[in-house]
């Protein structure tokens, strides 16, 4: 019997990925809480993980508000695409088995690929994680979102590992 | 008549064509994986070249993926900054 997958090669160019119920609603709940970090100020820590700045150097003050005049709104932009074209894709789950599954477009599988890294990224940042695994206990306040964390550590590196 | 030539500035020269270099930074979050991913996508290098780079970011700490023009520069960090990894460019001096 072959080995359970969550992605899987689809039809044409496409990926089936295949989720439990209670999976559908934590990625159905990533894109409204990646939105929100997007509004933080521009020193929330979050924030500035998915937007650093470019210039090494912290004199080339000038070099670095142009470079953020220049490709700071495209690369907000290119986020809100994903949000939405993930949403998009979660409406579109469709129960086979036990499993709600999704085929993904290339296109789509790129924008799910960037929701999944930077809700990591953020998450990672908020609950300061290290390269070293952490226990917590469940009575921990940070148990929910280290959970969510590891979880979603597992799903990209599938995914990941489905592309290269 | 015997034309006075001006020495060329060598020194000159060679810092106005020095390349800008980009460099990624080790993070705690991003997968091995998805670093060897992304500058495969990126700038087309090979598997075992975008391994390599991903190795150093991890053991070492940071490793130069790429140098240029200081516009292409500018551009690559964009690309790897909206792919999630931390990078940075410098000018050599």
């Amino acid at each position: 019997m072959a080995r359970w997958k969550r992605f899987r090669a689809g039809r044409g160019d496409t990926l089936t990925v295949s989720l439990a119920e209670e999976e559908l609603g934590l990625l159905r709940a990533l894109p409204e809480q990646l939105r929100d970090v997007f509004e933080e100020p521009e020193d929330d820590p979050a924030r500035a993980r998915l937007f650093p700045r470019a210039y090494l150097d912290p004199t080339a003050e000038t070099e670095e508000a142009e470079w953020q005049a220049l490709v700071g709104p495209s690369l907000l932009r290119e986020r809100l695409d994903a949000l939405q074209l993930i949403t998009v894709t979660l409406e579109r789950a469709e129960l086979v088995g036990d499993w709600w599954q999704i085929d993904l477009s290339p296109d789509e599988v790129q924008a799910w690929l960037g929701v999944l890294n930077d809700t990591r990224l953020v998450l990672g940042t908020r609950l300061g994680v290290t390269e070293d695994e952490r226990v917590l206990d469940p009575a921990d306040p940070d148990a929910g979102a280290y959970a969510l964390y590891q979880w979603l550590t597992w799903v990209q590196g599938d995914l990941v590992e489905e592309l290269l | 008549m015997p034309v006075e030539v001006q020495e060329p500035a060598i020194e000159e020269l060679t810092v106005t064509d020095k390349p800008w270099i980009v460099i990624v930074w080790n993070d705690p979050v991003n997968l091995m994986s998805y670093v060897v991913f992304v500058l495969q996508k990126l700038f087309g290098y090979s598997r075992k070249k975008a391994t390599r780079l991903m190795r150093q970011v991890h053991e070492e700490g940071k490793a130069i993926v790429s140098d240029g023009p200081v516009e292409k520069c500018e551009a690559d960090v964009a690309r790897l900054h909206a792919h999630g990894l931390w990078a940075t460019m410098e000018h050599p001096s």
